[in-house]
C-alpha cells in the first residue's frame, strides 16, 4: 500500500543521491484526514523507514564547536488571510499559497517522524500529514506565523548545515543514527545545553511544539491523547466516571484534602 | 418601511436591543431595529462539531479571528476593518465589536450572575464611584423574568455574593469535573467556597430551544439554541409577533433633532450602498453597546446640544469601566495521567469561586474596596494549535510527556470590579473618521491603585490554592504585569450612566435620558458601577424592565 502523501523521488532530485521517500503535499490535508480515517479502519499503516528502534550507534560524527546560525533573508509573505467572515462550515481548503520547497518538506517529514514516530497503533507525524500543517502554518500571512516561519526555516537550515559540517551530507541523506546524533544535541534545552546549541534548541522546540500540536489534532492523535469529547450527549451531562472519581478521591487523600471535598451527589 | 408604522426605533440587536424589541413587540408595540452588521443565522452558520484539524492553522487565533477560527464573531474582534478607534497617548485599550445580527451575544461566555444590593450600593458603603438609582428588590422580579426567559442553569447557593433566584427559575447545573472538584477542595481549606456557575445555557429544553448536548464550544455559537444568543431566541420571538422589522448593515451615525432640540429620528449609513439615510421615530432606544451608543450621542452635536446629545451633565463617555482581569495557571502533578472521560460539559465553568470577602472588607481587613471572582480552567479539552508544558526530547518519551500533562493544567481567571476614575473615559477623536465618514471613538485609560491591589490579592490567593493542590507556582508577576488591558475582558460599561440626578448622570433609572424624554439607552452604558459579575444578564434585565416601563408610557400617551 502506498503511504498517503509519500512518493518516490525521481532521478535528478538535487537533494539526495538515493531515491529516498520524499514528502509532498499530494492530497489536501483535510482530504487526507478523511482518507486516513478510512484506512485506519481497515489496515495498519506501516512505519516510516528510519524510525524503527535504532540499534547501537556506530557513527555520531563530531558536533560542531561553534555557532553557525543561518541569517535567512526570507521574502515577505504577501498573501491575504482568510478574512473576518470566512465560511465556518466549509473552511477554506487552501487559504493561502504554500511556500515550503520539496526539499524542505522532505526534511520536515523526517524530523517530524523523529519527534512523533509511529508507535503501537498510532501513526507517525508524516502519515497524518503533519508536514502539510506545518507548511500551511509557516506560509500563513499573520504576524505570529511569520515569526514562526523564520524560526522554523532557520532551524531546518541550521540542521542541514550541521549535517554537512558533521557528516558532509545533507540531513535527509544521513542514516537514522547520524540524524539522531544531531537531534540528540538540539532536542534538550536546559542548564546543561552547550552554548552552541542553545539557539537551535529553542528553534527546534518551536518546531517540535508545532509538530506535536498538528499530530494531536488529527483523529489519530485525538485517540492517542484520549480526548473523548465532541460527541452529543442525550440527557444530563454524566460527569466523571467511577474510575475518575476514584482517582480524585485518592488524590484528595494524598493532598490531605479529603475533609474539604466538594459534596458530589 | 413605508408600509410599516413603527413607534420605537432600536439601534443594536445584541443583549439590550433584542430584549427591548422582545418586550415592546410582546406588548403590541411596533418596532424597527437597526443593526450595523450583516444578517446572521446560527442555525445554518454555526460550525457544530467541527474539529480543529479541519480549520486553517488548527483553529488558532489570528488577527482575522482573534478568538480562533470558529469563534462566531463576524467582521469584528479587536479591530473592525475600516472602522478604527484610537487611544490617547499613554493609554491602552481594546474594544471588541461584532458586526452581525445578535452582536456579541453570539459568542459571549454566557456567565449570568445577579448583582446584589451590596453591588448596587457600593458608594453608600465605601464612598467610591456611584450608587444605582434603585434597590435590589426593585429589580429582583425582573431578574427572575429574564432568567426564566433566557434559561439559566445554576443553583441558589445562599452565599452573600449570590442573591437567590425565585423558586424553580434556575435549571439544574451540570455535574462538576475532576479538576474543578480538586480546586474546590483546596479552596475550601482556605475557607473559600466553590459553587456551580450560573450560565445562560439550557440543561432542559425551553420554548423551541433544545437542551445542551454537551459538545461544541459555546463561543462558536449554538445552532440548537441551548446556549443563549438573541438570534435563536429574543429576535425570532419578537419577529413572530409580527411587530418587528429589522434592517441590517445599517450603521447609525447620529440621532437627529429638530430646531427646538427635540429628538426626531436617526441618520444612518446603509453599508450596502454606502449612502446616508434618514428615519424618523417617536421614540429611540440606543443599544449599540456602551461605547458605540456614547459615540453616537457625542457625534450628535448640534447648537441645541453643543456637548453632544443628552450630555448636559458632561457624563457621556465618562465613567468607562471594564472588569479587571488576570490569570494564573500551573501544572498540578496530582492530575497527571489521570483517567480519561468526556470533560466537555457545557464547555465552560461548571464550578467557579464567587467573591468571599464581604466580611473581611467590612472589617477593613483588605486594602482594596471591591470584590472579584475566579473562573476555573482545566479539563480534557479538544487538542488545538498549541501544546503546553516544558517539553524535552523526542519520540515515544516526548509523546508520553504530552499525554501525562493533558488535563493536568488548571487556571484561575480573576474577574473583578473596577471603580470609575477620571482617567478612564472615551471621547471623539478630532482627526480620525471611519470609512463611513463617522468620527471615531478615542479611549483614555489608567488603572487605579484599587484595581492593582485587588489583582495582587487575587494572584496571592490563587497561588495559595494552587500550592495546596501540590502545584509549583514560582514567583508571581506584579499586579501591573498581570492585569489585562482596559477593554480586554469585554465588559466595558458606564459611558451613559444612570443616576438619581441629571447633574451627574445621563439617564434616569429607566434608561430615559434626562435631556431628551423620547431617547433611551438600554445597553451597558447605563451601568452606574461595574460589579465583578459579567454584565450581560443585568443589561438584559434592565432592558426588559425599562422597556416595560417605556411601554406603559406609550400606552398612557406620555411619549
Amino acid at each position: 500500500m502506498k503511504k498517503p502523501g509519500l512518493i518516490q523521488t525521481t532521478a535528478g532530485d538535487d537533494l539526495q543521491q538515493d531515491p529516498l521517500p520524499a514528502y509532498t503535499n499530494r492530497l489536501s490535508r483535510r482530504d487526507s484526514l478523511k482518507l486516513l480515517a478510512a484506512l485506519a479502519a481497515s489496515t495498519l499503516l506501516p512505519a516510516l523507514p528510519g524510525c524503527e528502534p535504532v540499534p547501537t550507534a556506530t557513527k555520531t560524527g563530531n558536533a560542531t564547536g561553534t555557532e553557525h546560525w543561518p541569517e535567512l533573508k526570507l521574502p515577505a509573505i504577501d498573501a491575504k488571510g482568510y478574512g473576518k467572515d470566512p465560511n465556518l462550515i466549509m473552511p477554506p481548503e487552501a487559504p493561502w499559497p504554500l511556500t515550503l520547497t520539496a526539499a524542505q518538506l522532505t526534511m520536515l517529514a523526517q524530523l517530524a517522524d523523529i519527534v512523533v514516530p509511529a508507535e503501537g497503533n498510532s501513526p507517525s507525524a508524516s502519515q497524518v500529514q503533519v508536514p502539510s500543517v506545518v507548511d500551511e502554518w509557516v506560509s500563513a500571512p499573520y504576524p505570529s506565523q511569520q515569526r514562526d516561519r523564520l524560526t522554523i526555516l532557520s532551524a531546518l537550515a541550521w540542521i542541514d548545515d550541521e549535517a554537512k559540517l558533521r557528516f558532509d551530507s545533507p540531513f535527509t541523506a544521513l542514516t537514522a543514527i547520524e540524524q539522531l546524533a544531531i537531534v540528540d544535541d538540539i532536542a534538550y534545552d536546559n542548564e546543561n545545553t552547550p552554548l552552541q546549541f542553545q539557539r537551535i534548541a529553542k528553534a527546534f522546540a518551536r518546531l517540535r511544539n508545532l509538530v506535536l500540536a498538528a499530530y494531536f489534532c488529527t483523529p489519530e492523535g485525538i485517540k492517542d491523547i484520549g480526548y473523548l469529547g465532541n460527541v452529543p450527549i442525550a440527557g444530563a451531562y454524566p460527569g466523571p466516571t467511577a474510575e475518575a472519581y476514584a482517582h480524585l478521591d485518592n488524590t484528595l487523600a494524598q493532598l490531605g484534602l479529603t475533609e474539604f471535598a466538594y459534596p458530589v451527589a | 418601511m413605508d408600509d410599516f408604522s413603527y413607534e420605537v426605533l432600536i439601534v443594536g440587536s445584541g443583549a439590550g436591543g433584542a430584549m427591548a424589541a422582545y418586550e415592546l413587540t410582546r406588548q403590541g408595540h411596533k418596532v424597527l431595529l437597526l443593526e450595523a452588521g450583516r444578517n446572521y443565522d446560527p442555525k445554518t452558520e454555526t460550525p457544530m462539531f467541527r474539529p480543529n484539524s479541519a480549520a486553517p492553522l488548527m483553529g488558532a487565533s489570528t488577527p482575522d479571528k482573534d478568538f480562533g477560527f470558529y469563534d462566531s464573531t463576524v467582521n469584528g474582534g479587536w479591530q473592525v476593518p475600516g472602522e478604527p478607534y484610537t487611544k490617547a497617548e499613554g493609554s491602552d485599550f481594546l474594544w471588541w465589536r461584532a458586526r452581525m445580527l445578535g452582536g456579541r451575544t453570539n459568542h459571549w461566555g454566557r456567565y449570568s450572575l445577579r448583582f446584589s444590593e451590596h453591588d448596587f450600593k457600593g458608594k453608600s458603603r465605601d464612598g467610591l464611584g456611584a450608587d444605582w438609582p434603585f434597590e435590589y428588590n426593585d429589580i429582583a422580579p425582573w431578574y427572575d423574568k429574564t432568567e426564566a426567559l433566557i434559561g439559566v442553569c445554576g443553583t441558589n447557593t445562599g452565599l452573600d455574593d449570590m442573591p437567590p433566584s425565585g423558586e424553580g427559575i434556575l435549571q439544574p447545573p451540570p455535574t462538576p469535573r475532576v479538576p474543578e472538584l480538586l480546586i474546590a477542595a483546596a479552596a475550601k481549606k482556605h475557607g473559600i467556597t466553590a459553587v456551580p456557575m450560573h450560565r445562560a445555557v439550557l440543561t432542559k429544553p425551553l420554548d423551541s430551544r433544545a437542551a445542551c448536548f454537551y459538545a461544541t464550544p459555546c463561543g462558536h455559537g449554538c445552532s440548537i439554541g441551548a446556549a443563549f444568543q438573541t438570534t435563536t431566541s429574543l429576535l425570532p420571538m419578537a419577529q413572530a409577533t409580527g411587530n418587528l422589522r429589522f434592517i441590517t448593515d445599517a450603521m447609525v451615525k447620529t440621532v437627529t433633532v429638530d430646531s427646538s432640540g427635540k429628538v426626531t429620528g436617526i441618520s444612518y449609513i446603509d453599508k450596502k450602498t454606502a449612502t446616508e439615510q434618514q428615519l424618523n421615530a417617536r421614540v429611540i432606544i440606543l443599544a449599540a453597546s456602551a461605547c458605540e451608543s456614547a459615540r453616537i450621542l457625542l457625534n450628535s452635536k448640534t447648537t441645541s446640544h453643543p456637548n453632544g446629545l443628552a450630555n448636559s451633565s458632561g457624563q457621556v463617555g465618562r465613567n468607562l469601566m471594564d472588569s479587571t482581569g488576570a490569570g494564573l495557571s500551573a501544572l498540578v502533578p496530582a492530575l497527571m495521567n489521570r483517567p480519561r472521560y468526556n470533560e466537555d460539559g457545557h464547555t465552560a465553568n461548571h464550578l467557579f469561586i464567587p467573591w468571599w470577602g464581604h466580611k473581611a472588607q467590612a472589617n477593613k481587613e483588605l486594602d482594596f474596596p471591591r470584590g472579584y471572582h475566579f473562573e476555573l480552567g482545566g479539563r480534557f479539552s479538544e487538542p488545538g494549535a498549541y501544546v503546553g508544558g516544558n517539553l524535552q526530547g523526542y519520540g515515544p518519551a516526548l509523546k508520553q510527556q504530552v499525554r501525562a500533562n493533558y488535563g493536568a493544567y488548571v487556571s484561575f481567571a480573576l474577574r473583578g470590579e473596577m471603580l470609575p476614575n477620571e482617567h478612564c473615559y472615551m471621547d471623539i477623536d478630532p482627526d480620525v473618521k471611519d470609512k463611513w465618514g463617522i468620527p471615531v471613538a478615542r479611549f483614555h485609560w489608567q488603572w487605579s491603585e484599587h484595581e492593582l491591589k485587588q489583582v495582587a490579592h487575587g494572584l496571592k490567593t490563587a497561588k495559595a490554592i494552587l500550592e495546596t493542590m501540590g502545584a509549583e507556582v514560582g514567583e508571581l508577576p506584579t499586579a501591573e504585569e498581570a492585569i489585562k488591558k482596559g477593554g480586554e475582558i469585554i465588559h466595558e460599561v458606564g459611558t451613559t450612566r444612570m443616576g438619581s440626578s441629571s447633574a451627574d448622570s445621563v439617564t434616569n433609572q429607566w434608561g430615559q435620558t434626562w435631556d431628551c424624554p423620547n431617547l433611551f439607552v438600554m445597553d451597558g452604558g447605563v451601568f452606574a458601577s461595574n460589579p465583578h459579575k459579567n454584565c450581560t444578564l443585568t443589561i438584559m434585565t434592565l432592558a426588559m424592565r425599562n422597556s416595560a416601563w417605556l411601554a406603559e408610557q406609550l400606552k398612557a400617551g406620555k411619549l
